[in-house]
């Protein structure tokens, strides 16, 4: 079964005298083999049903911060509480620019460039770390604590589960930042660049989320 | 049909756009409360 779906395997058919491989390509009809997506590979696949899955997680989230705000009426933030609006907006652009450097050691290892790629990752890295830094700061100054009311509690919860999300996507960037400085990767094979690069701006997005609904409405 | 989710380049591309539209929002709700 699994034989006679590779078969069928975009350009594993027979080639045809005269013909190029791409027109072989072209004339591939049928499924894609079993267990596989005919547009995605199956790495990009896996991240995309994650971040997927990691949407509705942000989403019950969401929900619980918005029955507090607008079914519950409840003030926002707590009374005599405040929150470091602008300090976060700094925070927020220390994380907006770890995107772009993610950005340029991506485009700088499909171009065959690796000391673009050494430098972009570890910038990105030592971004993430400044943001978790700051972030763990701003608790530990904010002046309230979650089990005060449950706009504390939604505050730390929504911002501590996107915190958590920073700290496994710095895990896969260490483990990038280490594999770059080893030689890997090349301009042909870069997919363990790719998906973390997919993650890690997928965290930043939701981090302007999380900062917009929490900080400024 | 674009899929952010595809390559690391296009969901860079998405991030560009939630930056605009988030930062337009932004901008929108400072000005009505200093007029307000």
């Amino acid at each position: 079964m699994e034989a006679a779906s590779i078969a069928h395997a975009p350009g594993s058919g027979p080639r045809l005298p005269g013909h190029p491989a791409g027109a072989a390509e072209h004339e591939h009809h049928g499924p894609p083999p079993a267990h596989r997506s005919s547009r995605v590979d199956p790495q990009l696949l896996g991240m995309l049903l994650f971040i997927i899955s990691e949407i509705m997680i942000f989403g019950a989230f969401f929900t619980a911060y918005f029955f507090i705000r607008v079914a519950q009426g409840d003030q926002w933030p707590a009374p005599g509480t405040q929150l470091p609006v602008y300090p976060t907006l700094v925070n927020t652009c220390i994380l907006i620019s770890s995107s772009f450097t993610m950005h340029w050691a991506q485009t700088s290892i499909k171009k065959g460039n690796r000391f673009g790629l050494k430098a972009g990752i570890l910038t990105t890295f030592l971004l993430g770390v400044t943001f978790l830094f700051l972030q763990v700061n701003e608790y530990a100054n904010i002046g309230f604590a979650p089990q005060d009311a449950a706009q504390q509690t939604i505050f730390y919860s929504l911002t501590g589960l996107h915190g958590a999300h920073v700290t496994i996507g710095l895990i896969l960037l260490a483990i990038v930042t280490i594999r770059s400085w080893r030689g890997h990767y090349t301009p042909d094979e870069h997919r363990g660049v790719e998906v973390p690069g997919i993650y890690w701006h997928f965290v930043d997005i939701m981090w302007i989320v999380v900062y917009f609904t929490v900080y400024i409405v | 049909m674009p899929n952010p989710l595809r390559s690391e380049g296009e969901m860079f591309r998405l991030l560009l756009y939630v930056i605009v539209v988030f930062a337009v929002l932004i901008a929108a709700i400072l000005i009505v409360r200093a007029i307000s």
